[in-house]
């Protein structure tokens, strides 16, 4: 199956946790900064090349309540700006083996 | 959310948003730590405050310039002597007023006026929890009930003001205690200030008056962590956004933090100075002209402070600011006291430069590239 619709970290981004479960990603390239709920950084860590949005999604409805009828556009909109900011993006042309 | 990129605007495309009025020259209280440092004005002897025509015609200026909100503050803005007038031509103008008071003079009147305006906000200083510290700071007898009484008047009207109690060793043990009172009261709010080194404010910093940085970091996360929990009133602690917890600034339901606007505003000393803000009144090279003679067009795009700060901010901020990932929300906390601290308009907040030497600043908020 293809992964173009698996996004993938940038891996030279640094997430900084901080005590109440909120994080920092810091791109040190451009020196772009961008703060993370706790949901973000649980979709954050879920961002390795293996999860699809819908996959994301099924995960955050078994690990959080009260999770927002627009959830997965919350998602796409979340991973869309961090494409943007070159924070994340998607693994082209690899097949994978399973 | 991103926390680090900021749109330079072009050329005079900034807009006022606000201006903040220091109407009165004099004010009815000495407190100990002002950093705008008036003269005591009682029964006996009184001081210029901002002519009436010449707030009219500002605002009127200033509308054009894209103005939505005046901030009324002194000295004590309810001691100008057109005060009613000022308060009709703001509700004749539709703008958005906040007022700065320390309410001993929040009469029924005045707040029934104040009521009027659009979107009102009102915050009054109390910095005691009981008459003997709130006096003590304040340095006039019976002010502590004066002003709970002006907070009644305000609370009255529909009011929900926000109390402004300002942290030093005095009071430090009053926190929980003003919490209750301000719930008793009614008030809607309450912002935790950290003393400035700035005039009056200096001379208790030079007498270990104040907490140190250390104690004010801790302080400020039991007050985000243990107060908040224990009230439903909205605690604001007003330190750099850099130990701002996240949560804080961006949750939906979080109480948030502060920041300067310092690019949308302008300030207006009792004289008709046009400066950053009430600096102007203790620094004479951050006041741009006057109402009577200059423009405020002219002021507001070619002062060349301003031009300056607009095409500077955030990158020329030196030492910690420039390393900080909150610099381009934050803008350096506040220009005017790193102004007041160095003569430099790029220094780096006291507070935050202080930490950053103890090692006491969040690793987490740090650009290590610098």
């Amino acid at each position: 199956m293809s992964s173009k619709n698996k996004p993938i970290a940038n891996p030279l981004v640094v997430l900084r946790e901080e005590f109440d479960e909120w994080a920092i990603l810091f791109d040190p390239d451009s020196g772009n900064a961008f703060g993370l709920s706790p949901i973000g950084v649980f979709i954050w860590k879920l961002l390795d090349g293996n999860y699809t949005i819908e996959e994301i999604l099924r995960k955050i409805n078994n690990n959080f309540e009260d999770v927002s009828e627009n959830a997965k556009e919350d998602i796409n909109n979340f991973i869309k700006q961090l494409v943007e900011q070159g924070m994340v993006g998607y693994e082209m042309n690899r097949i994978d083996k399973n | 959310m991103i926390i680090s990129k900021r749109e330079k605007k072009k050329e005079n495309k900034y807009h006022i948003r606000w201006i903040y009025f220091y109407l009165t020259e004099g004010c009815n209280l000495k407190c100990r730590h002002c950093w705008i440092a008036p003269k005591y004005q009682n029964e006996k002897k009184s001081f210029p405050s901002l002519g009436l025509d010449l707030f009219i015609s500002i605002i009127k200026q200033a509308k054009q310039l894209g103005l939505r909100s005046v901030k009324l503050t002194g000295g004590e803005p309810l001691l100008h002597p057109k005060i009613y007038d000022i308060l009709k031509f703001i509700q004749s103008e539709d703008i958005r007023l906040v007022v700065e008071t320390n309410g001993t003079l929040c009469t029924p009147e005045i707040t029934k006026e104040i009521s009027k305006c659009k979107n009102p906000f009102v915050s009054v200083s109390l910095d005691g929890s009981n008459s003997e510290t709130h006096e003590w700071v304040r340095g006039v007898k019976g002010c502590f009930n004066a002003s709970v009484d002006g907070i009644k008047n305000l609370v009255k009207t529909g009011l929900k003001p926000q109390i402004i109690f300002t942290i030093m060793r005095r009071n430090k043990d009053q926190l929980e205690d003003i919490v209750h009172l301000a719930e008793s009261l009614g008030a809607g709010s309450i912002k935790f200030n950290i003393l400035q080194p700035i005039a009056r404010g200096e001379k208790m910093h030079k007498l270990d008056e104040v907490l140190t940085i250390k104690e004010l970091i801790d302080l400020g996360k039991w007050v985000n962590n243990k107060l908040s929990s224990l009230t439903k009133l909205h605690l604001y602690y007003d330190q750099p956004l850099a130990f701002c917890p996240l949560s804080k600034m961006f949750s939906k339901d979080g109480s948030g933090c502060s920041t300067c606007a310092i690019l949308s505003i302008i300030g207006v000393l009792a004289d008709g100075s046009y400066a950053l803000c009430g600096i102007g009144s203790t620094v004479p090279e951050l006041i741009f002209g006057n109402a009577v003679n200059d423009s405020l067009y002219d002021i507001w795009n070619n002062s060349s402070v301003l031009v300056e700060l607009r095409n500077g901010l955030p990158e020329k901020l030196e030492g910690i600011c420039n390393r900080c990932l909150m610099k381009n929300i934050c803008l350096g906390s506040c220009i005017a006291q790193n102004y007041y601290r160095t003569k430099n308009l790029w220094a780096p907040y006291w507070f935050c430069k202080e930490a950053s030497e103890q090692g006491l600043f969040p690793e987490t908020r740090i650009n290590p590239n610098f």
